[in-house]
């Protein structure tokens, strides 16, 4: 791996506005040469436009970007995509249809002589295994050869940083997972920097050094998987980082090693354990993820009852929606144990998946 | 400092690698709502090109004084007149003829398109072709192989059949019905065609899966088409309001005044009345709002987006084959009727020896005609050397219209949802509405002005006001045709060039250009060959001593010299097919097959 090939990127305070719209605001952000970074958001988070900001298609309203210490848009600079040394793959691939599948990947190269182009564009294809599709045009394609098209003319240009546009989206989930690892590792082979943007958490988690969450346009956190994941800043990162269940909830003890004593609102009796994420405020909720919810039979002592209202096999076991109470339910609730619909059960929450915060919606 | 070491003090991660940023950087200046320098550009070119001339010559109609045609400020009695007499009677005549050969143009062209689109009829690409024939050929073309047929002693009398008793219906409403209509007919099949080809078999199989009968489903999916059905009736009753050959022709010598010869009329003769001539303008323009303004109300309020990724290849109705055959021969009589009948007029007619004129000897075919077309019988009027500067003007005009064209509809189809994008395109709509002789009475008036000629240009009686003229009647018209394949190019094509070291331009040509190729060859032919054979313009502001070849072919015929001027109209039709011919031939043997494989798909479509 070549990390001293990658670029380095420092974005400082972006904004970007459409007409009264905020696309993003007042964005800060450092990426290390050779990380991945996954951007993750909802539809209308920013995401894309900070992207396009990045590649230079889009020019922001205000702030300073630079690559490798290089000021790409500043308050009187603002250097035009192709002179920023990078590569894209689209969401929508973007190959040129007029084009054949060697001559869109041979496009960054044609500075080129005709023979290091053409072996350039070969051991490209090579590697992304459509070689023998050299001659074809994008239209005689598959979704996933196409993808395939797009990431190899990304690899063509031999740059320091690669933008990925939601690549996977358009494709089906066998596809998605296969072309997934394909970018992951021929992405960190090239040594290149790589900015990653997608809506879908498992992608970012599969595929990131470190992830920004993008709500309204602002960057609400920036971490390790395993960070955003274990310790969410607030109720929209908990959210959509992936969640079982999220119940009102009543404090009863702040304990001193950051967690806290609740009674759920449904099943006031019954007292659980999470962690205390941000300040504590008259309403708080209760947060379970998937993995801290177990299931055990009705006749145990301990656990809050419930109701097994729907099952699907995934292949390794099961994932159950649980009916706690008429306005309580849980979702992908894991058992390797098959529970049928209606059968009567108990429900165990472990306090180290479990979170206790202010289940803030102004933040959606 | 990050909004994010705010949140969530507990992220030691976050904390430490946003420590590592330095103080924020300067604020780069918030950019506010601008005009730009493009759009600047944009909007004085349109001004001097549309606006000024149409705006000062209409508002003679209420306000002569305005610009010294009279002592008035504001007076009506010029409407008053232009309602009544033989120009009221040109006004009636032009709405209900529009009228008609809308609905009955749309029609047929509708029933075309589907058999064509949607069935496995004969001689499909044929009668593609056909059309485009059809489109390209001036209504005064059609008139005189219609007249050079029935006229007494014409070509039916030389081939031996007897037409005295269509001749008479001919020369009246009937006649310019049926050339007005077949006129009309090409635009709505276009527009048609391609609402039809976005209408992809699930809609008619949701429709009989869901329980509808054959007509419930007809009824389901043909509202579908509605924009495309009124857009088809819109520009056909424009067209036909605003179209000149016909009536500068077949109507004049049929004593069937409408208002766009009455119009030219008003400002030919001595003294010309401008006010009475900018009343009939006016009503030519305000008569195109109502069907326009209806066709955007139904395309605003209502989404028809039908054409997707998942959108399957069409499904074609496979007819028995004596169905078949009955459709195919009904197709081939109306072409006939349309096209076959103009051309073998014009083209048989060019070689009958005294076409028109009784003979005792019988009917004889010779090159006559041909000769004279070489050695002229009106002095100095050789077809060569008008048919030259209309192949000049049509070079000129053709890639000037092209280029500005292909800027306008770039601005046209971006999203950028500003006013002046929103102006522009209601004003180009609108404008495609402007007769080419409004356009070209408002040129004669506005660049003969005194303070024009004095203080900003003096092109008056010149080829450059003929050509900007072309260049502002064809503008609109090629803006809208180009703005639907503009518009199918996704902008990220040009950004994936960008982002992989494309300069602007190079963006443009590598991708863009390709994709747009067929579009902006069609545009340019469709400019080039309307050009050639335009009258309304040509006949209104030709420099003197200069006229182009339509001008020249119309004095020939204004002289009863029907034969010469047959002959020059089939060798300017060969010349205009000629041309379009080495044209594609070029573009097939010339440009990569990936130009030719993809995009806007041109005859095919």
């Amino acid at each position: 791996m070549n990390v001293a090939r990658g670029t380095h990127i420092a974005i400082r305070e972006v904004s970007k506005e459409f007409g009264p719209k905020v696309a993003l605001h007042s964005v800060t952000l450092d990426v290390e040469p050779g990380e991945f970074l996954v951007l993750l958001g909802p539809s209308g988070s920013g995401k894309t436009t900070l992207l396009r900001c990045l590649a230079g298609i889009e020019r922001p309203t205000a702030g300073e970007i630079s690559l490798n210490g290089n000021v790409v848009v500043g308050d009187r600079s603002f250097v035009s995509p192709e002179k920023r040394s990078l590569a894209m793959v689209f969401q929508d691939y973007a190959l040129w249809p007029h084009l054949t599948v060697s001559n869109n990947v041979g496009y960054p190269l044609s500075r080129e002589t005709k023979e290091t182009r053409a072996q350039r564009v070969s051991d490209l294809l090579e590697r992304v295994g459509i070689s023998h599709l050299a001659n074809r045009f994008p239209n005689e394609l598959s979704g996933g050869e196409q993808q395939r098209v797009a990431l190899a003319r990304a690899l063509a240009a031999d740059v320091g940083l690669i933008l990925f546009d939601e690549p996977l989206s358009n494709l089906d989930a066998d596809r998605r997972e296969l072309l997934r690892i394909e970018i992951a590792t021929l992405t960190r082979d090239a040594g290149a920097t790589a900015v990653y943007i997608t809506h879908d958490q498992a992608e970012a988690f599969a595929l990131a050094d470190r992830i920004g969450v993008l709500n309204h346009g602002k960057l609400v956190q920036i971490g390790a998987p395993e960070s955003i994941y274990r310790n969410p800043t607030n109720a929209f990162v908990t959210r959509f980082t992936g969640i079982a269940g999220e119940f009102p909830a009543q404090l009863r003890e702040v304990k001193s090693d950051g967690t806290a004593l609740v009674s759920l609102e449904f099943c006031p009796d019954h007292v659980v354990e999470g962690r205390v994420i941000g300040d504590i405020h008259d309403q708080l909720a209760f947060f379970v993820r998937a993995a801290g919810v177990s299931l055990s039979a009705a006749s145990d002592e301990n656990g809050i009852r419930g109701a097994i209202r729907d099952v699907a096999f995934n292949g390794r076991g099961y994932e159950h929606v649980v009916e706690l109470a008429s306005t309580a339910v849980l979702t992908k609730v894991f058992s390797s144990k098959r529970f049928e619909r209606g059968e009567n059960i108990k429900v165990h929450f472990d306090s180290s998946a479990s979170f206790v915060m202010s289940p803030d919606r102004k933040q959606q | 400092m990050s909004l994010l070491v705010k949140t969530h003090s507990a992220e030691s991660e976050t904390e430490s690698k946003q420590a590592l940023v330095p103080p924020p950087a300067r604020r780069a200046a918030t950019r506010g709502p601008r005009i730009s320098l493009g759009g600047l550009t944009i909007w004085v070119v349109l001004a001097l090109l549309i606006v000024a001339p149409v705006l000062s010559f209409v508002s003679l109609s209420v306000s002569p004084r305005l610009f010294s045609q009279g002592s008035q400020w504001f007076t009506l009695s010029f409407v008053r007149q232009a309602f009544s007499g033989y120009t009221g009677r040109g006004i009636i005549d032009s709405l209900w003829v529009s009228t008609l050969v809308a609905l009955l143009g749309v029609s047929i062209a509708t029933s075309l398109a589907w058999l064509v689109q949607r069935t496995n009829i004969g001689g499909r690409r044929l009668w593609r072709i056909a059309m485009w024939i059809l489109l390209l050929m001036p209504t005064w073309m059609m008139t005189l192989g219609w007249t050079d047929l029935l006229q007494p002693f014409g070509v039916a009398h030389a081939l031996g059949i007897n037409t005295k008793w269509l001749y008479g219906e001919f020369f009246g409403p009937l006649g310019i019905v049926i050339v007005l209509t077949t006129a009309a007919m090409p635009f709505s099949y276009f527009v048609v065609s391609a609402g039809l080809q976005g209408i992809g078999p699930e809609f008619e199989d949701a429709a009989r899966i869901h329980g509808a009968g054959r007509l419930k489903t007809l009824s389901t999916v043909l509202p579908m088409i509605a924009p495309a059905l009124l857009s088809a009736l819109a520009i056909a009753f424009a067209e036909t309001m605003s179209d000149f050959g016909v009536a500068f022709t077949l109507g004049y010598h049929s004593h069937f005044p409408m208002a766009t010869y009455t119009l030219f009329n008003a400002i030919s003769t001595y003294p010309a009345n401008f006010s009475v001539g900018a009343v009939i303008a006016a009503v030519l323009i305000l008569s195109t709002i109502p069907p326009i303004a209806l066709q955007s109300r139904v395309m605003r309020r209502r989404s028809y987006a039908v054409l997707s990724g998942r959108t399957r290849t069409v499904r074609r109705r496979t007819f028995q084959p004596v169905a078949r055959g009955f459709a195919t021969a009904g197709v081939a009589l109306l072409f006939f009727i349309a096209l076959g009948i103009p051309v073998i007029g014009a083209v048989v007619g060019s070689f009958v020896k005294d076409l028109g004129i009784y003979s005792e000897g019988g009917i004889h075919f010779s090159l006559t005609y041909y000769h004279q077309v070489f050695q002229p019988s009106i002095e100095g009027k050789s077809l060569w050397g008008p048919l030259g500067l209309s192949n000049r003007l049509g070079l000129l005009v053709a890639t000037g219209t092209g280029l500005l064209a292909v800027v306008l509809a770039r601005r046209l189809v971006t999203k950028v949802g500003g006013w002046s994008q929103r102006i522009t395109d209601v004003f180009l709509l609108g404008s495609v509405a402007v007769p080419g002789v409004v356009l070209g009475v408002g040129y004669i008036f506005f660049y003969n002005l005194g303070w024009i000629t004095h203080h900003v240009v003096d092109i008056y009686k010149t080829n450059t006001l003929l050509m900007i003229a072309l260049v502002a009647s064809s503008l609109p018209g090629q803006t809208r045709f180009m703005a639907g394949p503009v518009s199918q190019i996704q902008p990220s094509l040009s950004e994936a060039a960008r982002v992989h070291g494309a300069g602007r331009f190079k963006a443009w040509q590598t991708t863009n250009l390709p994709l747009m190729s067929r579009v902006l060859l069609w545009g340019w032919l469709l400019t080039f060959t309307k050009t050639i054979s335009e009258l309304a313009i040509a006949q209104i502001l030709y420099a003197p001593s200069q006229e182009p070849a339509s001008v020249t072919i119309q004095a020939y015929l204004g002289n009863y010299e029907q034969g010469t001027g047959t002959a020059m109209t089939a060798l300017t039709m060969l010349e205009m097919l000629a041309v379009i011919v080495i044209a594609l031939t070029m573009f097939r043997l010339l440009t990569p097959k990936g130009w030719r494989r993809i995009g806007w798909s041109g005859i095919a479509s």
